[in-house]
């Protein structure tokens, strides 16, 4: 008893540490690697991690809000400038993708009809529409809110039809006894239902969305993230490839978030449902 | 009583995805009257959900239909409130809103505090305010079921409908939901249809239990009342003196149908390597040759006419008929397997499969009734002089004497025996003591009668108008004094032999349906008469009695041409599973038996409305099923196909056999071994 009282605060510590502990290893081990691995190649072919954070530590990670006017902006800016475009592309597709998505469900004959179509242009890639939507649009930023929305839309939609399709008799079985109206079945029923399937959709098309932005960006654009990168590579000075390191890390990030912030917010939508 | 709830019939076929066709129910006629509570039980795969569903209107039936107050149940609505077997709650609503979304919906006309005050008088009869606001995910399985059942009963349906409410719930959970269900349907007087796989369950809460049979094509099979008074509770309904029969008769039946479903899968798969191989070899040769046999009789006329009139499809059946003077002779040869089936009387599937008299049991099946009604009872002229003109008379004369009446029967354990030995009982007469049934083949009867070896006999109505016309006997009784409309003949064949002979069975009974079409048609009665007038039926003697008037030999002018039996008409072939069971309990009746308390099952084994159904389609007729109802003989008495023993207690005498389950005879795909009494 009277060694259990010492030991205990020490129990402690260690529990506290302890769940970190695979982390720090792993992440660790990575970083280790990486830096052995810039050390065999020379810093100039692959910069190491702290090659990297030195390179670009002013003004990028520290000042990440900079404007030297034009396209020379922080990082937190070229961020920002790419969600905007997210949003209103990721957005639209939204609001597009489940009205689709909810006409094809609700009724058997388009939904049948209109299966091919969706399975064909599901598959084409993202950047495929770009050629397309330049000739149409004639702007590279609206370009690329379109090919967002088109990246987008396809899981939307999908998954609002299966969702609406999905319904468990059960609840309809509920309605036809009550026999609900349409509209009362609708608010009751189906949108609370199909809610977590639509939220699925949604979470896959955040990610497309954002792979697809970035893609965009390279291509043509002006200010963004994927245009700091591309610009980091053409201009070839000595910290460009450990500005495009730290670029691709804060893609990831921001992607990471995204994808975490749709599921939050369907998991506050979709209450009570699994 | 005026029936609030009618199930007219129904029969529910699904399509398969292989392009065949489930019958999931068929032919269900249920009436239910107001404010009962009825359980619907039976093995899983029965059909009591897909009931319960048409009920509900969710789905609608294949054919037949469903009443509630005389309107057609077309469309689910919520004066049939359904409770479903997973609850069925909207999770994404509290228990006040999933309440509350069906008592807006339905009563939309009230103001929006009475609706409100509606849902918390639910919430509250099933003590769940202090979870009202909770989310279904949140409940247990009781609660959620409570929440179910206060929803149901929240829109005052007219009828309730549960499906299996209490099937996930634990013990405890389930006896307290049970009483509290019980309380509240008793309150609100709501109709209530169940289904349970519970016995104890639907004892408890149950007027009457809805036994299903096995699917598919399920049907009912049988109906307890439960007539324990209300209110209930659990503990005085189990020392209810009925409470542990009741509880036999539910699980005796579920135990039936466990048995009848091993033994179909163990005959298909028996028959699916025999079954490929007979059509092998069947293909080449021409047309299966059947031997029946038969003893030369006006209730076969349907055999001889398809005979006659080539009725039987040359290409699948060859009929050959084989004669016989005596019944017991007829019988050996069938159980010996020389015969492949025979025309026999109504009782012998039952006995064979029985083995009364001391025989081994052997699997009998009747696919079709040949004939009914055609008995009549003949005593010696000399009665008449005694003062005998009827059955009261009769009685006294009898009491008077010590000596008993010998009365001749064609054959022991016999429909016309039985119908005998009824109708002197109902007189008051004691059959065992007053009187003795010597056993004569129909052929030496008029003989006897003749000899005074005997004073009277039994048998089909123109061997006794023979009589009558030779001036030996006179007409005490027909059969339409016992029993219009009884089965006389059926046909019979060994289970194994309709197994691997169905494409036979079926030309056969085909053949012999159509011909008794023509038999019941009056404008063909000349023709009838001319073929059986032939020497290998009747002969032109016997033939002679067909075209005179029916003489009773009383002294009366004949008032009518013979009346020949009932072939076709009014359901006639059908093998009706209660006139076995009225066979069974009058077997048990005269100590011939025990009543078998596995009666079910044997009546499912050796009755196969099935193959009549498939020859009544085949040869282009309505497949129309016996109705439910009970059916009683010229005595009046009510007899019910679910409650024999209770028609027993009712005769005279009060007779009450001992019940016991009786063995079952083995069927195997090989001819059984004949008695040694058949040499």
């Amino acid at each position: 008893m009277t060694l259990a009282s010492p030991s205990r605060p020490r129990q402690r510590q260690r529990a506290g540490l302890r769940p970190l502990l695979p982390y720090i290893v792993c992440i660790g081990g990575f970083l280790l690697l990486w830096q052995l691995l810039s050390l065999v190649l020379g810093v100039s072919r692959l910069p190491g991690p702290i090659n990297v954070v030195a390179d670009t530590w002013n003004p990028y990670i520290s000042q990440p809000f900079f404007d030297n006017g034009g396209t020379s902006k922080g990082l937190g800016w070229q961020i920002l400038i790419s969600l905007q475009r997210v949003a209103l592309g990721y957005g639209l597709a939204a609001v597009v993708g489940v009205s689709i998505g909810g006409l094809l469900g609700l009724s058997r004959f388009i939904g049948k009809g209109l299966d091919p179509v969706i399975q064909v242009l599901r598959t084409v890639p993202p950047l495929a529409w770009f050629p397309i939507s330049l000739m149409v649009f004639q702007d590279a930023t609206t370009s690329a809110i379109f090919v967002i929305f088109i990246t987008a839309i396809w899981p939307i939609i999908i998954n609002t039809a299966v969702g609406i399709r999905e319904i468990p008799q059960d609840y309809t079985n509920v309605a036809r006894v009550l026999r609900l109206r349409k509209g009362e079945y609708i608010r009751n029923i189906v949108i609370p239902a199909t809610v977590p399937y639509v939220f699925t959709g949604l979470r896959i098309a955040v990610g497309l969305a954002w792979l697809a932005i970035v893609a965009a960006e390279m291509l043509k654009a002006d200010g963004g993230i994927g245009y700091f990168i591309w610009d980091a590579y053409n201009a070839g000075g000595d910290a460009s490839s450990s500005q495009i390191i730290l670029a691709i890390l804060y893609v990831g990030l921001v992607g990471l978030a995204l994808d975490r912030l749709v599921a939050w917010v369907g998991r506050r939508v979709a209450r009570g449902t699994n | 009583m005026a029936s609030f709830l009618t199930v007219d019939d129904v029969t529910q076929v699904f399509p398969l995805a292989n392009g065949g066709r489930y019958v999931a129910l068929k032919d269900i006629d249920l009436e239910i009257a107001e404010g009962e509570f009825v359980s619907l039980i039976g093995h899983s795969g029965c059909g009591k959900s897909t009931l319960l569903n048409l009920l509900a209107g969710l789905t609608q039936a294949s054919s037949g239909g469903i009443l509630m107050d005389g309107r057609q149940v077309t469309e689910p609505g919520p004066d049939r409130m359904v409770v479903f077997q997973n609850y069925s709650l909207l999770p994404w609503q509290s228990v006040r809103q999933n309440i509350a979304l069906a008592v807006n919906r339905v009563m939309g006309h009230q103001s929006a505090s009475q609706r409100q005050a509606t849902v918390e008088q639910a919430i509250a009869m099933v003590g769940l305010g202090p979870a009202a606001d909770k989310l279904p995910a949140e409940l247990s399985g009781g609660m959620k079921q409570r929440v179910a059942i206060a929803r149901a009963l929240a829109i005052r349906p007219r009828l309730l409908l549960l499906d299996e409410p209490f099937g996930a719930l634990d013990a405890l959970t389930r006896g307290n939901l049970q009483e509290q269900l019980m309380g509240i349907c008793q309150e609100s007087g709501v109709t209530t249809v169940m289904v349970t796989h519970d016995v104890d369950e639907a004892l408890l809460l149950s007027d009457r239990v809805v036994m299903l049979t096995n699917g598919p094509e399920a049907e009912i099979g049988q109906i307890l009342e439960v007539p324990i008074p209300r209110p209930r509770q659990r503990l005085e309904v189990m020392d209810h003196p009925q409470y542990y029969q009741l509880r036999t008769e539910l699980i005796g039946f579920l135990q039936q149908q466990r048995r009848l479903r091993q033994r179909r899968a163990e005959r298909e798969k028996e028959l699916a390597p025999a079954a490929t191989a007979t059509v092998q070899s069947a293909r080449p040769s021409a047309a299966t040759s059947v031997r029946l046999g038969v003893i030369p009789g006006l209730d076969i006329a349907p055999l001889a006419l398809a005979l006659a009139d080539n009725l039987f499809e040359a290409s699948r059946v060859q009929v050959v008929t084989v004669p016989f003077a005596s019944w017991e002779r007829l019988e050996e040869k069938l159980v010996a397997g020389e015969l492949d089936g025979a025309i026999t009387a109504a009782t012998s599937p039952l006995a064979l499969a029985l083995g009364l008299g001391g025989q081994r049991p052997w699997p009998a099946i009747t696919p079709m009734t040949v004939s009914r009604n055609g008995n009549a009872l003949c005593l010696a002229r000399s009665f008449l002089s005694m003062g005998v003109r009827d059955r009261e008379s009769l009685a006294r004369l009898l009491g008077q004497r010590s000596e008993a009446l010998r009365i001749a029967v064609p054959q022991r354990h016999g429909i016309a025996e039985l119908l005998l030995r009824h109708w002197l009982a109902a007189g008051g007469l004691d059959p065992e003591r007053q009187v003795t049934f010597p056993v004569l083949s129909p052929m030496a009867m008029h003989g006897a009668l003749r000899s005074e070896q005997i004073d009277g006999f039994i048998a089909g109505r123109y061997r006794v108008a023979e009589a009558v016309e030779d001036r030996q006997g006179f007409v005490l009784a027909t059969d339409l004094d016992i029993w219009s409309g009884h089965p006389e003949k059926v046909l019979t064949c060994s289970e194994a032999w309709a197994a691997n002979h169905p494409e036979t069975l079926e030309a056969l009974c085909v053949g012999l349906m159509r011909a008794a079409e023509r038999c019941d048609d009056s404008g063909r009665r000349p023709e009838l008469t001319r073929v059986l007038s032939q020497p290998q039926w009747l002969g032109t003697r016997a033939a002679i009695a067909l075209g005179r008037q029916f003489d009773s030999g009383m002294g009366e002018p004949p008032r009518q041409l013979l009346a020949f039996n009932r072939y076709h008409a009014d359901r006639a072939h059908i093998p009706n599973r209660a006139e076995g069971a009225w066979i069974l309990s009058q077997f048990s009746r005269w100590g011939w038996c025990p009543f078998p308390s596995n009666r079910l099952e044997l009546l499912a084994q050796v009755y196969r409305p099935d193959l009549c159904d498939q020859a009544l389609a085949a040869a282009g007729y309505p497949v129309l099923r016996p109705d439910r109802h009970a059916f009683s003989l010229a005595d009046g008495l009510p007899f019910h196909q679910d409650d024999p023993l209770a028609y027993l207690r009712s005769l005279p005498g009060s007779p009450q056999p001992p019940v016991a389950q009786v063995a079952l005879p083995e069927s195997r795909p090989t001819v059984p071994p004949s008695s040694p009494a058949s040499a």
